[in-house]
């Protein structure tokens, strides 16, 4: 039996790391594994594309009602048997999302008997590590691998280099660098060499096509809606090259000025 | 919120100073809180009086924002070289659960050669009992106990918060604190009770080391009986058991049981261990049943309101508590008297001999007075 893989994929808000894993996890699901995915970001919107564009309630949701929550309120399978859970967060402006991904976690933990089952679980982290509840599927030993998504635009490499900083205080490997094009100049080569340099490789290339917008709005991945489409197959390959993945480093981080003359 | 759940509004015990006196009876030298300097002032402070080391690595706001990694590596490296410990604990608060700080990285990098039992604990728990369920399963986790124990802690747990919902702290949504009855006219009472020939049950049922101020009451009135010639009237159970509990837990019920003998006091019934108060109950009543049915009045110390009332009903209860909102709820459960022992706790830590009761001191002078009565 393959050794389960538990993945996060961090990266700077709104740089499509919903969108990413949700593909992901549709093509490995096409491949016959098992997956799970577990979106930690308020929206929730990790899961809605391999639920036919339906909203799951969340962890949190049901920790608000007071409900004794069991394994079949929260986990919910969605295309190709993928099983999806989302944590959810408060109110916005109210209490605190870090302390809620943290409890989400917990309860996870003790009440998914089926995620030992699993042969990949990605956790689709929110945003930055901005704080201790975002890395808590990391530091309660839930994650073994993390990823980084990014383009070649200079907030979202800023914001990578600090996951670095971050995954290095904690110890925790990094596996590789996943490029979401924004369709900037030079962007391929400025990622790669960012990749390099912080001592990583870069693990795909996504380019930016209208069809993944178009796929999502009508609830749906691309591997569902327009499996024949290429940047269907550029999933396919991310999905093959991370399954096959077995090389991590603790990752260095660029100085500031380092970074500004990679993206000129 | 399920209807039939009570919310208790009065501040009740907190998980993480129920955690610290885990780790105390685990025998731990050194507990680090982590956290705020003030958080569980008062009972960090009562702990050192019962021979462990509590500090706190005092996080500030910055502490908050930050984190304190490195404030506690540096806190584990400092009570090491200072105390030289064989086990130590580090328990979280309210605050560094909340911002997510992480209890074994610190240990690592302090990288030091002592077990160490890190508690992931905050306040925010409806039973202060998931302190102690938390700290246990943090030591099993460390080898420091065996997962039988761990198991046995469970079930006594489980029962001691069943026994507050019933009758004690977390019966009402609000409990009234009170002093309780006079303790010189319940002197008076037992006494009297003694003099007119009358059978009585002590019966002991202490939360660990409050018992070395309820035996007090037991000893207090043995000696009486003994004075007044009427030592067989009275049978006498206490939850002395030292072959039970954590290791701290056993050695007080062997120093209780030693002080016993020495002061020629028979424990005719031992109901338990030490740890066993919330379910030593269904013994005693089986007990009196069988042998007992016919005594006249029972004084219940410690943790009375766990001891059923089933077989209790055609005897004057008299109970001892030290608890003041306890009072009410042992009054609703038929005890005809309650009284309090206030700060009990302070002077039963860190000592290893019975320690005199006022109830006890009042029955001895109140026994002087009404003999110097008689004579005069």
């Amino acid at each position: 039996m393959m050794e389960q893989k538990r993945i996060a994929i961090y990266g700077k808000g709104g740089i499509g790391k919903s969108s990413t894993a949700s593909n992901v996890a549709a093509a490995c699901a096409d491949e016959g594994y098992k997956v799970m995915i577990i979106g930690c970001d308020p929206k929730s919107d990790s899961s809605i594309t391999l639920l036919g564009g339906k909203r799951i309630p969340t962890i949190l949701d049901l920790l608000r009602q007071k409900i004794d929550v069991k394994e079949e309120d929260i986990v919910y399978e969605g295309y190709k048997g993928v099983k999806c859970v989302e944590v959810g967060g408060p109110e916005p402006g109210i209490g605190c999302a870090g302390r809620g991904i943290i409890v989400a976690i917990q309860k996870l933990r003790q009440m998914c008997k089926s995620i030992d089952d699993m042969d990949l679980i990605i956790y689709d982290v929110p945003g930055d590590i901005v704080c201790g509840g975002f890395v808590a599927p990391i530091r309660k030993g839930l994650v073994n691998e993390a990823y980084i998504l990014t383009s070649g635009e200079y907030m979202p490499l800023y914001a990578a280099n600090n996951i670095c900083k971050g995954l290095a205080k904690i110890d925790t490997p990094l596996s590789g660098i996943i490029c979401n094009s924004r369709s900037v100049t030079r962007e391929e080569e400025i990622v790669r060499k960012f990749s390099e340099e912080i001592g990583s490789k870069l693990m795909a290339f996504i380019p930016k096509e209208q069809i993944v917008q178009d796929c999502e709005r009508d609830g749906f991945s691309v591997l569902e809606k327009a499996p024949d489409s290429p940047v269907a197959g550029v999933y396919r390959e991310l999905a093959h090259a991370i399954m096959s993945n077995d090389s991590s480093v603790l990752p260095s981080s660029l100085e500031d000025e380092r970074l500004r003359e990679l993206t000129r | 919120m399920a209807e039939n759940d009570i919310s208790i509004i009065h501040p009740r015990p907190s998980s993480i100073v129920a955690a610290l006196y885990t780790l105390r009876d685990l025998n731990v030298d050194v507990a680090i809180l982590h956290g705020p300097p003030g958080c569980s002032f008062k009972h960090a402070r009562l702990l050192e009086e019962d021979g462990i080391h509590v500090v706190t690595t005092a996080l500030d706001e910055n502490g908050f924002i930050f984190g304190g990694r490195e404030e506690l590596s540096t806190m584990l490296v400092k009570v090491n070289e200072m105390f030289n410990p064989k086990l130590i604990g580090v328990v979280g608060t309210c605050v560094s659960m909340i911002i997510g700080e992480e209890l074994s990285e610190p240990v690592k990098d302090a990288n030091l050669d002592v077990p160490v039992i890190g508690v992931e604990v905050h306040a925010g728990f409806p039973n202060n009992t998931k302190g102690v369920l938390i700290a246990l399963e943090s030591a099993c986790e460390a080898g420091v106990i065996t997962d039988e124990e761990l198991e046995r802690q469970k079930v006594l747990l489980t029962e001691a918060t069943n026994v507050e919902k019933r009758h004690g702290a977390a019966s009402k949504e609000y409990l009234v604190p009170s002093r309780g009855d006079l303790k010189y006219k319940v002197a008076e009472k037992v006494i009297n009770y003694l003099k007119e020939g009358k059978k009585c049950l002590t019966i002991m049922n202490a939360k660990k080391e409050t018992g070395y101020m309820f035996a007090d009451i037991t000893v207090a009135i043995n000696e009486v009986a003994a004075q007044l010639g009427v030592a067989d009237n009275v049978i006498n159970m206490a939850n002395v058991d030292d072959t039970l509990g954590l290791p701290r837990v056993r050695q007080h019920a062997t120093y209780i049981m030693n002080d016993f003998r020495e002061k020629g006091i028979v424990i005719h019934e031992i109901i338990g261990g030490m740890d066993e108060y919330p379910i030593a109950g269904e013994l005693v009543s089986k007990l009196i049943a069988e042998k007992y049915s016919d005594f006249d009045f029972a004084v219940i110390t410690g943790v009375p309101h766990a001891i059923p009332m089933d077989n209790l009903q055609n005897m004057d209860v008299i109970s001892v508590t030290n608890g003041p909102r306890q009072v009410f709820p042992l009054k609703d459960m038929g005890h005809s008297n309650v009284i309090v022992e206030i700060d009990l706790h302070p002077k039963t830590l860190g000592v290893n001999n019975i320690v005199e009761s006022e109830f006890g001191a009042t029955i001895r002078e109140v026994v002087k007075d009404m003999q110097n009565a008689e004579e005069a």
